[in-house]
C-alpha cells in the first residue's frame, strides 16, 4: 500500500511542478496589431450623450428598439439588440460620457475560447468564408459554428458579447464594426468597414481609421491640451491591445468609466501558455498513453497467468 | 474459482417506490427542458449575460463529472499501480464514472444556445480551434463517456453469457473475451482523457483572469482541479461502496477502503499545501481578510483538510460510519472548490486591486427551474444506476448476507460460477 501511495503522490508532485515550470518556460508569443487593422476612437470629452450612435446603430444593424410597455425606452446596457450604447459616469462635480461596444482586441479571449472559431478575426475562420480580408482585424461572429456555450461572455473582460435569452434560436449578438456597411469599390478603410456610429456622431466623439492612425491622433490630442485628458490611451496596451482606443477626461479614471485594469499581456496569451505547456505539442498524451497501456498489459499478463495457475 | 469474487445482478422488483420517485423527479425537469427548448434559456432560468453559465455548466458538468471520476482514480490504483485487490469496486466506480459523464454531456445539450451546431463537432476536426480548453474538454468528454460505456461493456456481457437465452448467452460468451483482451489499451485511454480534460476544466477558468478573485486565480487551477477530480473520486467510490452495504448488503472491504482513503488523504493534504503555497509565493496573502471571500476560503481548506486528518485516525478507518462521514466531506470539499471557482468568487465586472468585487448590474441566484434540471439530472442518475445494476453484475455481494434491505427481494444470482 505504501508504494503505491508514495508513488501516486510522486506522480501528483511531478505533474503539479511540470505545469507551474512549462507554463513559465513555453509561453505562447504575444500577438501584435496587424499593420491594417482598423478600429474606432471614442473621446469622452467630446460626446454629449446625444445617442444617436445608439439609433443609428440599431437602424443599420436591423436590432429592435428596446420597448418595456410599448413605449421607447433606452436600453440600460448592451444587450440581445444593443451592440452600441452611451453610459454616464456620475460622482458629485465629476461626469464623464463613456460609449460601449466591441473593442476588437488584437489578441481577443472570445477567439481564443471559440470552439470552432465562430468568433474569430475577419480573414481567419476555421471554415472557409467567402469575402472575408485578413488584416482588418475585426471581430466577426459566424452562426454556422456557433454552439451557443457562451464561454465568450465568461472570456470576454468587457463582457461584450451578448445573448439571446428568450429566443429557442437564439444568436450571439456584438459589434463587428459595420462590416456589413462596406464599400467594396474603396481601397480605403471604408473599403473594410464604416461604423453607423461613426458616421452618426455629431460632434466626431467617436471616430472610425486605421487603428495606428488614430493611436497617433490620440497622442497628439492629449500632447496638444493636457489639462484636458487623462495621460493616457486605454487600448494602447491594455489586455494585448485594442483596436478601439479610448481618451478620457482629466480628474476621470478608466475604471470610472468602466473599462477594466486590465495587464499589458492578453487573457488568452497567458491562458493559451498555461494550458498548452504540458502537451508539448501532443507529445505528452501520447508518450503517457503508449507507457500506460503497457504498464496496463503487462499487469493485465502477469495477473492472467497467475489465474491461469489457480483455475488449474 | 479466480482470485476476484465475482459480482451479480441484484434482480428485485425494478420499479420500487425509490425509482418512481427518482423517475418522476427526472419527469418535472424533462417538462422543464422541454420549455427551455421552446422558449429559450431565459424562460427556465436566472442566467443573465453576466452570469451565463449558471449552475449548469458548474454543477451539471464539473462537480457531477469529479463526482464520476472515482473510476477514473479506481481505474489508477487498480491497473496501473497493479493493486488488484481494488477490482471488486471497479465496477460500481465506473458504472458511476460512465451515468456521470453521460448526465455532464446530456446537461450541456440543454445548456447550449445553439445545440444543432454541437452536433458538428466531432466531425469537423478542420474547424477545432486547438487554442479553446472547452473544445479539449467537449472532444475529450465525449470521447470519455463513449470509453466508460465500453468499461461497462464487460458487466452487460458477463450478464448475456449467464441469459437464459441460447443466442444472447453465445453472444456474451463470444465477446467477452475478445473485449477483454482490449481491455488494457481501453484502460489506458480511461487514464488519459480524465487527467486531460479535469485539467482544463481548471484551464477554462485561466482566461477569466480578470473575473475570478485573485486567491482562486492562478497558472496551477489545471493541477488542483486534477487533483481535486481524484480526491473527490475516491470520496465518492467510499460513500458508494457503503451505500451499496446498506442497500444490498454489497461487498464492504473496511481495510480496502480505509486503505484508499488513505491515498485520498495524501491527495487532499497535497492540494492544501499547493493552493496555500501558491498564494502565498503570489503575494497573495494580502487579499485574507475579515470578509466573505476569506470565510469561503478557508472553509474550502477546512473541507479539504478535516476528511485528510480523518482518513488518517485509526478510528476512522476502522469505522464504517466514520468514515463514511469522511468521504462524504471529501466529495463536498472537491464540489465547493469547483463551484467557488466557477460561481461564488465570480464577478462579470471582475475584483479591484484589493480585492473588493465591482459592482455591476448583475446578480445571480439560480431559478427553480434551474435547479429542478439539475436535480432531475441526478435522480435519472441514480435512477439509471439502480437499474443497471439490478439487470447486470456489476456489483459484488456477500454470500453470507442474502437478504436485501431495499426492495424487499432476494438476490439473484446472476452467475452461478
Amino acid at each position: 500500500m505504501s508504494i503505491s501511495r508514495r508513488d501516486l503522490l510522486k506522480g501528483a508532485v511531478v505533474a503539479g511542478a511540470a505545469t507551474a515550470v512549462a507554463g513559465a518556460a513555453e509561453a505562447r508569443e504575444a500577438v501584435e496589431p496587424s499593420p491594417d487593422a482598423v478600429g474606432m476612437l471614442y473621446d469622452s470629452t467630446l460626446c454629449i450623450g446625444c445617442r444617436a450612435c445608439v439609433t443609428r446603430c440599431k437602424e443599420v444593424n436591423g436590432l429592435p428598439h428596446d420597448r418595456g410597455d410599448g413605449e421607447y425606452q433606452q436600453p440600460v446596457d448592451l444587450n440581445g439588440s444593443t451592440k452600441n450604447i452611451i453610459k454616464e459616469f456620475k460622482d458629485g462635480e465629476k461626469r464623464a460620457l463613456m460609449k460601449q461596444q466591441c473593442m476588437h482586441c488584437v489578441d481577443p479571449s472570445c477567439v481564443s475560447v471559440c470552439m470552432m472559431g465562430a468568433l474569430h478575426k475577419e480573414g481567419y475562420a476555421k471554415r472557409h468564408l467567402e469575402g472575408e480580408r485578413k488584416g482588418s482585424g475585426i471581430v466577426l461572429w459566424d452562426k454556422y459554428a456557433c454552439t451557443g456555450c457562451r464561454y465568450c461572455q465568461i472570456a470576454c473582460p468587457f463582457n461584450v458579447p451578448k445573448f439571446e435569452w428568450a429566443s429557442a434560436f437564439p444568436s450571439i449578438v456584438k459589434c463587428e464594426l459595420c462590416r456589413h456597411r462596406r464599400d467594396e469599390r474603396r481601397s480605403d478603410v471604408y473599403g473594410l468597414a464604416n461604423p453607423g456610429c461613426c458616421e452618426a456622431c455629431p460632434r466626431q466623439a467617436v471616430v472610425y481609421g486605421e487603428r495606428a492612425a488614430l493611436l497617433s491622433e490620440a497622442r497628439r490630442r492629449i500632447a496638444a491640451e493636457p489639462e484636458r485628458y487623462q495621460a493616457h490611451v486605454y487600448g494602447e496596451k491594455e489586455g494585448g491591445g485594442t483596436q478601439v482606443l479610448y481618451l478620457a477626461p482629466a480628474g476621470v479614471t478608466f475604471a470610472n468609466l468602466g473599462l477594466p485594469d486590465l495587464p499589458d499581456g492578453s487573457s488568452a496569451q497567458f491562458s493559451e501558455s498555461v494550458s498548452h505547456a504540458p502537451y508539448l505539442h501532443g507529445v505528452t498524451p501520447i508518450a503517457l498513453y503508449a507507457a500506460m497501456a503497457g504498464a496496463i498489459w503487462w499487469n493485465h499478463r502477469k495477473d492472467a497467468d497467475r489465474h491461469g495457475k489457480e483455475d488449474e | 474459482m479466480s482470485a476476484h469474487p465475482h459480482p451479480r445482478a441484484i434482480g428485485g422488483r425494478m420499479f420500487d417506490p425509490l425509482m418512481k420517485t427518482l423517475l418522476a423527479i427526472f419527469g418535472v425537469s424533462a417538462l422543464f427542458m422541454a420549455y427551455r427548448f421552446t422558449a429559450g434559456i431565459g424562460a427556465v432560468s436566472n442566467m443573465t449575460d453576466g452570469f451565463t453559465w449558471g449552475i449548469w455548466e458548474p454543477i451539471n458538468v464539473v462537480v457531477f463529472t469529479g463526482i464520476g471520476a472515482g473510476a477514473f482514480g479506481v481505474g489508477l490504483l487498480c491497473y496501473l499501480l497493479n493493486e488488484g485487490r481494488y477490482h471488486p469496486i471497479v465496477r460500481p466506480a465506473v458504472l458511476v464514472g460512465a451515468i456521470c459523464y453521460t448526465l455532464g454531456a446530456s446537461s450541456i445539450v440543454v445548456a447550449l444556445g445553439r445545440y444543432w451546431n454541437a452536433l458538428l463537432l466531432p466531425v469537423v476536426p478542420h474547424w477545432w480551434n486547438l487554442a479553446s480548453a472547452l473544445l479539449e474538454v467537449a472532444i475529450c468528454v465525449m470521447a470519455y463517456v463513449a470509453v466508460l460505456w465500453v468499461e461497462v461493456l464487460p458487466s452487460v456481457l458477463d450478464g448475456a453469457a449467464a441469459s437464459s437465452s441460447p443466442r444472447w448467452s453465445a453472444f456474451g460468451r463470444s465477446w467477452g473475451p475478445r473485449l477483454a483482451r482490449a481491455m488494457p489499451f481501453i484502460i489506458a485511454l480511461a487514464i488519459l482523457l480524465p487527467t486531460m480534460h479535469q485539467s482544463s476544466l481548471g484551464g477554462l477558468m485561466l482566461i477569466a483572469g480578470p473575473k475570478v478573485h485573485p486567491l482562486w486565480h492562478t497558472a496551477l487551477l489545471p493541477a488542483l482541479f486534477l487533483i481535486s477530480c481524484l480526491s473527490m473520486g475516491y470520496g465518492a467510490v467510499v460513500v458508494l461502496v457503503t451505500l451499496l452495504r446498506y442497500a444490498w448488503s454489497a461487498r464492504h472491504d473496511q481495510k480496502l477502503l480505509a486503505g484508499m482513503s488513505k491515498v485520498n488523504a495524501g491527495l487532499l493534504i497535497f492540494y492544501v499545501a499547493l493552493r496555500l503555497a501558491d498564494v502565498a509565493w503570489h503575494g497573495k496573502l494580502r487579499y485574507l481578510g475579515w470578509n466573505f471571500v476569506t470565510f469561503v476560503f478557508f472553509l474550502e481548506l477546512a473541507l479539504f483538510l478535516a476528511p485528510a486528518f480523518m482518513f488518517l485516525s485509526p478510528g476512522v478507518q476502522r469505522n464504517r460510519g466514520k468514515l463514511f462521514g469522511a468521504a462524504l466531506l471529501s466529495v463536498l470539499a472537491g464540489a465547493l472548490y469547483r463551484a467557488d471557482t466557477y460561481m461564488t468568487v465570480y464577478r462579470p465586472a471582475g475584483w479591484s486591486s484589493t480585492g473588493e468585487a465591482i459592482p455591476s448590474a448583475w446578480q445571480y441566484f439560480p431559478s427553480l427551474g434551474e435547479t429542478v434540471v439539475t436535480v432531475g439530472m441526478a435522480a435519472l442518475g441514480v435512477a439509471i444506476f439502480l437499474f443497471v445494476s439490478r439487470k447486470f453484475p456489476v456489483v459484488v455481494v456477500d454470500a453470507t448476507r442474502e437478504r436485501s434491505t431495499l426492495g424487499g427481494g432476494r438476490i439473484r444470482a446472476a452467475q452461478s460460477r
